[in-house]
């Protein structure tokens, strides 16, 4: 009885940290987006202020190549929609995986519970 | 967050301890990175000053690598190409790099203010925390001792 409650214990204990790796892995993930995303607004802040005047040149690998303002304006704007979708599925992922290690964690107690149980029971006899 | 400090056991406060200092550590090593990247701009906005009409003209040493440069004139004292981030450079006036450069200086002058404020708040509490842990160690000893007393008048 203790042996089966103990390997179901093992089970669901690699699922839960399998899931706590999962959940770094998106927080470290989400982290890197919102710092593109303040990069890439401060690129566009900076983007807006000029006008047909100046020369904009994008870098592509080790060359620096000229480029219209109004198509770096939509690249940058593209990029923020972008990275702001991402953003929001990251959001959506990571609540969804919190609810899930909320049940599993449960699940765990629950389990820590019975095994107690079937201990104090086999020791008794 | 209204935890009575006194409550907690040492071992709580021990943790409370590490996770103030890690707080610590981060966000001062995020206002030296801050004030690294304002050195910078500070520094790129001096070095415009020499970019004017007087200088015209005039024969430089460029630097091909830190330690070889070849002569060259100075030819236009208005424009610098400026980086402004995710691999966009944009030809710019003097006047405008220079509000530029002043308002990268000012945005990380604003970050720094930001960050000091919760620094102060969380050296104060890990001072507080230091300050109850002496008192329970103390207060450990004191009765540590006074069973020690108890043991030996009954021995």
């Amino acid at each position: 009885m203790a042996d089966a409650i103990q390997k179901k214990l093992k089970a669901e204990l690699e699922k839960y940290s399998q899931l706590q790796k999962d959940v770094s892995k998106s927080m470290s993930s989400r982290q890197k987006l919102e710092t593109q995303l303040t990069e890439n607004n401060i690129v566009k802040e900076e983007l807006d202020l000029l006008d047909s005047s100046n020369t904009i040149y994008k870098l592509i690998g080790p060359v620096l190549v000229k480029q219209d303002l109004d198509e770096a304006k939509a690249t940058v704007g593209k990029r923020l929609e972008y990275i702001t979708g991402e953003l929001q599925r990251y959001e959506t992922l990571l609540k969804d995986m919190e609810k899930k290690s909320e049940q599993h964690r449960e699940v765990l107690t629950s389990l820590q519970q019975d095994f107690q149980k079937a201990q104090g029971l086999a020791k008794g006899k | 967050m209204a935890v009575n400090l006194t409550d907690l056991s040492l071992p709580q406060l021990e943790g409370l301890k590490t996770q103030l200092d890690q707080e610590i550590e981060f966000l001062t090593s995020s206002i030296s990175q801050l004030k690294v990247a304002q050195s910078k701009f500070v520094e790129a906005k001096d070095s415009l000053n020499v970019l004017n009409q007087n200088n015209k003209g005039k024969e430089i040493l460029v630097p091909l690598t830190s330690s070889m440069y070849v002569p060259g004139t100075l030819n236009d004292v208005d424009h610098v190409l400026v980086d402004v981030g995710t691999g966009y450079y944009v030809e710019k006036n003097v006047e405008d790099s220079k509000a530029f450069f002043k308002r990268k200086i000012d945005f990380l002058t604003k970050q720094i203010e930001k960050i000091q404020p919760p620094l102060q708040e969380k050296h104060a509490m890990k001072q507080a925390v230091i300050e109850v842990m002496s008192l329970k160690i103390q207060q450990l000893q004191q009765s540590q001792q006074a069973s020690q007393m108890a043991g030996t008048t009954k021995a």
